[in-house]
């Protein structure tokens, strides 16, 4: 694994046993994510998106092959160390405050004290939920759901930024907002990997895009080298997927 | 270590918001001052009346509520997706079981000193006494106890829902307490294969009844011996962490999956 990747995938199948079959989800899949772009990771519907992400952060364990994140088995939780992770459709702990959460989030990073308390703060300015940053998750809106669990995937200063369609619940300001987000992550030189349906999303912040499809990627490299010119990234995603 | 006392920590908090603990001390309060009330009856000896059906009520409300907090934990976590957050953490799977197991038990420790407090409280104010060496005794036993049923909670909800957890630890530790003891006599008459699978069952299960000194604190006798009562914390603390490491062989290749076929 060379030292600039921060996400190397090799040979990874993943097989589901489901009423008595088993049904692949990743077939021999090859991936490689270098320190400090923005991978858009995109594909149908059950194409294997989240399946990869999944063994990337451990919640599922690979059939045969490879899955490393700076160098670092994805089995072990080490490989975590330098993660955040938001989830697709996120649900979080609805009986502490937004505060209270990243708190806990960045507890789970070893983080504590005034540090931390004001890393939170800084979050919560950051999403726009200041505001509301005492009140229960439980009386939160899908899209200050969104923002909360956004906000805990960075708690930790991530060198890997892992969004799981992260503009789902998002109105069109939200999404600017996500946007800028992301941009200032890519300018810090962090590293984000992301999946979307968006297409004309991916094309607006990644550097890179991976196009999955049963399970293996059918494309992979710079958007301006996949996508002709006068093309757009669904022409071309729609065009390799017909 | 660290990640461990953030989640048993957060078991506390949604312990005490969900306000379960309060409707069993509500309860076991009505109950005890229904209690009170007994001499309208004439019955004599009462503080012993009191004595005995607090504690048993202690008893079972912290059984109650050492099973329901325990094995909503991980099934929980799974239902409601939190546990994709919280598993994208560097918290190890191990941690993750111990932090659940450490903060069922510890929120049903302190609603069972709460209990017996109140308990200790009626039987005082009615003239009675607990002696306090042994109530302690007790008390630690009692917390003993409820480390291995909420650590046998903890093992069938990584592979059960809530419901089927709890069903299976209330009857597992009640069939325990109840009639494990009485198993070698109920042996008597069979040989070969069906005795020894007994005497399996016997010496597999908990024998939660050693962790039980409520006769003891009714009848005022004396404390237990040293000796013997370490030896019985030490089993405590052997079956919980049998119990655990069961736990953690069940749920450490656990797949966790939504939506992704």
């Amino acid at each position: 694994m060379s030292e600039s990747s921060a996400i190397e995938i090799r040979d990874l199948t993943v097989e589901f046993s489901t009423g008595g079959k088993i049904v692949p989800a990743l077939q021999k899949l090859d991936l490689k994510v270098v320190q400090g772009e923005v991978y858009g990771f995109i594909g149908p519907n059950g194409a294997g998106k989240t399946t990869t992400m999944h063994v990337l952060l451990g919640f599922i364990e690979a059939t045969s092959g490879i899955a490393e994140i700076y160098g670092k088995d994805v089995r072990h939780s080490i490989a975590r160390r330098r993660i955040g992770y938001m989830p697709e459709n996120p649900q979080m702990y609805r009986f502490l405050t937004g505060r209270e959460l990243l708190i806990m989030a960045g507890q789970l990073f070893g983080m504590r004290g005034r540090p931390l308390a004001a890393k939170a703060a800084e979050l919560l300015d950051l999403i726009g939920l200041a505001a509301a940053a005492d009140r229960k998750i439980a009386g939160y809106s899908r899209g200050m759901m969104q923002r909360i669990a956004l906000a805990q995937a960075l708690v930790n200063d991530p060198d890997l930024v892992i969004l799981d369609e992260p503009t789902g619940g998002f109105d069109p300001i939200g999404r600017i907002e996500i946007r800028k987000i992301i941009a200032g992550l890519r300018s810090a030189g962090k590293t984000v990997f992301f999946s979307s349906h968006e297409l004309s999303e991916v094309e607006r912040v990644c550097d890179r895009v991976g196009i999955i499809a049963n399970g293996s990627l059918i494309a992979d490299g710079h958007i301006s080298q996949l996508v002709k010119a006068g093309e757009t990234l669904e022409q071309y995603f729609v065009s390799i997927l017909t | 270590m660290i990640s461990i006392l953030v989640i048993a920590r957060t078991v506390w908090i949604e312990t005490l918001r969900r306000k379960d603990i309060y409707v069993l001390v509500t309860m076991l309060i009505a109950f005890l001052l229904a209690l009170m009330t007994l001499n309208i009856f004439g019955i004599r000896n009462m503080v012993s009346y009191i004595k005995e059906i607090g504690l048993l009520m202690a008893w079972v409300f912290a059984w109650i509520l050492t099973i329901g907090v325990s094995v909503r934990q991980l099934p929980q976590e799974e239902k409601t997706g939190t546990i994709f957050p919280l598993l994208a953490k560097p918290v190890t799977r191990l941690e993750l079981i111990i932090g659940k197991w450490l903060g069922a038990w510890g929120i049903a420790g302190v609603a069972s000193v709460i209990f017996y407090i109140l308990l200790a409280g009626i039987v005082i104010a009615r003239g009675g006494n607990f002696n306090l060496a042994l109530t302690v005794e007790a008390w630690i036993l009692h917390f003993c106890s409820m480390a291995i049923i909420s650590a046998m909670g903890i093992l069938f909800s990584t592979r059960m829902n809530s419901d089927a957890a709890a069903s299976v630890t209330g009857v597992l530790s009640f069939a325990a307490f109840v009639l494990l003891p009485k198993m070698p006599q109920l042996t008597l008459d069979l040989s070969g294969w069906r005795r020894e699978s007994f005497m399996f069952i016997y010496y597999a299960l908990p024998h939660l009844e050693l962790f039980d000194l409520r006769q003891r604190l009714v009848y005022d006798w004396e404390t237990m011996r040293w000796e013997p009562f370490v030896m019985i914390v030490f089993y405590g603390l052997l079956m919980t962490i049998v119990f655990l490491m069961l736990s953690w062989l069940a749920y450490r290749k656990k797949k966790f999956y939504r939506d992704v076929l």
